[in-house]
């Protein structure tokens, strides 16, 4: 049987056994309910468009009428009601029974602060009531008035920040760089539980049994990734129905060719950190260690987000060029980039085969440390201790009671390092974050100079030693308390 | 025929198999023996590929085990463990599948086992709803479910009440006569003496015994004479040339050459004491066991 269909049956088990949980049913709904929910609630929820003015005392009999045009022009809905006296006006305001009474068209009362928009819509119908009066009186035929009174032509245009594109292209890029983020960290976080899981549970040592630790790897993630395109698919579904039905403006013009690709990004960038994570699952023992293990991916997916959050205004810039290429960005930053139509054709395809490459060479590293880690039991392994091959299977103290043997060793057995960088190197250590930390702030003020852009400066600088730390912390490990043996 | 072929595993410093190399047979039941962290967990997942060998090879039927002859393997791990949240059948019937076998293959076997082992009503169950007992019996369905040519099993026994160690006995030898090869560890070392043909007993990651038990329990050069007597003690130290291990209230123990005249040790003994019973053995595997390890 070949790799591949084994790697098919995982993907099946997957997403039939998740499909199947009350925690991922719910989860599904949840998502379908909220999106509808967002979607249909603020059409539901908008204010009343139909207002009530009161009429007292004498005005131009056209009042009524040019109340009625002018709020229409507005977008609203008035109904004049005329009251005898001012008293039974001045009631009806205060019982709220009308927005505003029209008191001798020289006097608006209110119950409290004005309207601004009604106040605009029924001062602007007693000037033109007016003005029809005055002209009456001034022997102006109506026809000749409607002429002088006709208005010009006057349109709005939102520029946003990228030429070409609206504040609505932009909301939705935000949007979109969103989804990738949430989409990617969750089913990717997935993919780090399922493997804790199937170590703490010891079932993978059945599995690996039965099939290649690459097989059950690529299994797992393709199994998680199509449920999560699956899961992503519905609920786009959903907002596309409920934004049809309620024939909703919330949802800005999409364009075909920028879904496409927010697709393609969203498999690379799911492929990529799902395989990270999927090594560092590897290296803890219990479910509990899985933000000890995988936090510092998580950081760089933070870090990854909000760079890439902070070049939708700026998709030209060269910040934003560089981070859509580089492997770990370009899943989140690229597709905003595209969205703004600030990428040149090509640079998706070459950023698509940058991460491609990448995707690659860390398939076989993760397999490595995978392959390596999964079946160690004990303390949470560092990556450190996989590099030098330390990790040694079997309950208990690995090797308790085998013989420690010094060289000379059998020939085609190449000597593994000893563990040099044990008890005495919180000092090293120190040291080397020191190190990185002073990097990173040359790093920031660099990328500021070049960026002329102080705010991105910090960020990158923060970024980087966030990014440093964690690493550091991921290559030594040892901090936390040891995983207790079953 | 499984052959373990100058088999060497290095965990850093430390050698966890020093070109360890036996047999274990078709149709035949072997004993894997050792002290606690002498290398048999680690010996039993080299033949799963699950440590990367640094020397030697593990061959079935001559040829290096590859992934189409694992198809035909079942693995029972010391740490047991399934998806505690799938359903029993589910899991065995995916189990089965990832060896290559045809669905409706896996479903007869499947079905055929928990029948067999009582489990057909919780076949709809999730695993950690069933007892531990029942979690156990499914853990050794999980490694039957290809039909296995070789079974390796880490500790069967382990965990196991009397009735449930019979019933595995039987089971294992049942599969070994019809023609599988089994090979499984323990410490329980009376229960291999009676249930073993072979046993392999390694310590410190060496193979420091292997082989047929009877033959081994025969090249042995000394004999174990067990006795029982009414009266008083007599004095056994001028029985030569035995030893004496344990002399005790009415029971004793000696201990002869391989080349002793049994007819003259028991007339010995007539002599001195008014005799019950009386037995002339080769040593037992527990004492076998002691001393291969304390060599």
């Amino acid at each position: 049987m070949t790799g591949v269909r084994q790697a098919w049956l995982v993907a099946r088990r997957e997403m039939r056994e998740r499909s199947r949980s009350r925690a991922f049913q719910a989860s599904v709904v949840f998502l379908i309910v909220g999106v509808a929910a967002m979607l249909i609630l603020p059409v539901l929820l908008k204010p009343s468009s139909t207002r009530d003015v009161g009429v007292t005392g004498a005005v131009p009999a056209t009042l009524a009428a040019a109340i009625a045009g002018q709020a229409q022009a507005a977008g609203i809905t008035a109904r004049v009601h005329p009251y005898a006296i001012l008293a039974a006006g001045e009631q009806a305001v205060r019982q709220g029974q009308v927005d505003v009474l029209v008191a001798g068209a020289r006097r608006l009362e209110w119950k409290s602060k004005p309207d601004e928009q009604l106040k605009a819509v029924v001062t602007g119908a007693i000037q033109l009531a007016t003005v029809r009066e005055r002209a009456a009186a001034a022997g102006i035929s109506p026809g000749a008035l409607a002429a002088l009174l006709a208005p010009a032509p006057v349109t709005n245009v939102q520029l946003g920040s990228v030429a070409g594109r609206s504040p609505g292209d932009e909301a939705a890029v935000l949007v979109m760089t969103a989804v990738l983020f949430f989409g990617i960290s969750v089913y990717g976080q997935m993919v780090l539980t399922g493997v804790l899981e199937e170590k703490a549970s010891r079932v993978v040592e059945v599995l690996l049994a039965r099939i290649p630790a690459r097989a059950l790897l690529a299994g797992k993630i393709g199994g998680i990734g199509l449920l999560g395109l699956a899961q992503t698919g519905v609920t786009a579904l959903a907002a596309l129905v409920a934004a049809a039905a309620v024939r909703s403006a919330g949802v800005p013009a999409v364009r075909g060719p920028v879904l496409a690709w927010a697709l393609v990004w969203f498999v690379l960038g799911y492929a990529l950190y799902a395989t990270v994570y999927g090594a560092l699952g590897s290296l803890g023992s219990r479910v509990e260690d899985a933000q000890a293990v995988a936090g510092p991916v998580t950081v760089v997916m933070v870090v990854a987000y909000f760079a890439s959050f902070t070049t939708i205004g700026q998709p030209d810039s060269v910040f934003a060029r560089a981070i859509s290429c580089f492997p770990l960005t370009a899943p989140m930053a690229m597709p905003g980039r595209i969205a703004m139509g600030a990428a040149a054709w090509w640079e998706p395809v070459a950023a698509a085969a940058l991460t491609l490459a990448a995707i690659a060479g860390l398939v076989q590293l993760a397999g490595r440390v995978y392959a390596r880690a999964i079946l160690h039991s004990g303390p949470a392994l560092s990556l450190r201790d996989i590099w030098r091959g330390k990790a040694a299977p079997g309950p208990g103290p690995s090797g308790a009671g085998t013989r420690e043997v010094g060289p000379p060793r059998p020939a085609g057995v190449t000597a593994a390092g000893r563990t040099t960088m044990t008890g005495s190197d919180p000092a090293r250590r120190r040291a080397l974050i020191t190190v990185l930390t002073g990097t990173g702030v040359v790093v920031g003020m660099a990328v500021a100079v070049l960026t002329a852009d102080v705010i991105i400066g910090i960020a990158a600088g923060a970024g980087f030693i966030a990014v440093a730390n964690q690493m550091v912390r991921l290559w030594t490990r040892h901090t936390g308390p040891p995983a207790a043996h079953r | 025929m499984l052959d373990f072929d100058g088999v060497t595993k290095w965990f850093g410093p430390v050698m966890a198999l020093d070109r360890c190399t036996f047999s274990a047979r078709p149709g035949r039941l072997t004993g894997f023996l050792g002290p606690n962290g002498a290398g048999k967990t680690t010996a039993m997942r080299a033949v799963f590929g699950l440590v990367e060998l640094d020397q030697g090879a593990v061959r079935w039927h001559g040829a290096v085990v590859g992934p189409a002859d694992r198809a035909r393997f079942g693995y029972m791990p010391e740490e047991r463990g399934l998806y505690p949240r799938m359903r029993v059948r589910d899991q065995l019937v995916y189990l089965g599948q990832l060896c290559g076998r045809k669905p409706g293959d896996v479903d007869r076997s499947v079905g055929a086992w928990l029948e067999r082992l009582g489990l057909a009503d919780r076949a709809a169950d999730r695993l950690d709803a069933l007892s531990h007992g029942n979690q156990q019996r499914v853990q050794l369905i999980a490694a039957l479910v290809n039909e296995p040519d070789l079974l390796v099993l880490d500790e069967p026994f382990s965990g196991l009440d009397p009735i449930a160690m019979g019933a595995m006995a039987g089971l294992l030898s049942g599969l070994a006569a019809r023609g599988a090869t089994v090979l499984f560890s323990s410490h329980q070392l009376d229960l291999v003496q009676d249930l073993c043909q072979d046993v392999v007993i390694i310590e410190h990651g060496r193979i420091v015994l292997a082989g047929e038990l009877a033959e081994l329990r025969a090249t042995v050069p000394q004999r174990f004479v067990d006795i029982r007597y009414r009266g008083p003690a007599p004095d056994w130290s001028r029985l030569a040339p035995a030893t004496v291990l344990e002399a005790g209230d009415g029971a004793a123990r000696l201990r002869v050459g391989g080349d002793a005249d049994v007819a003259a040790v028991l007339a010995a003994v007539r002599d001195r004491a008014d005799l019950v019973s009386f037995s002339y053995q080769p040593p037992t595997l527990s004492e076998l066991f002691r001393q291969a390890v304390a060599a």
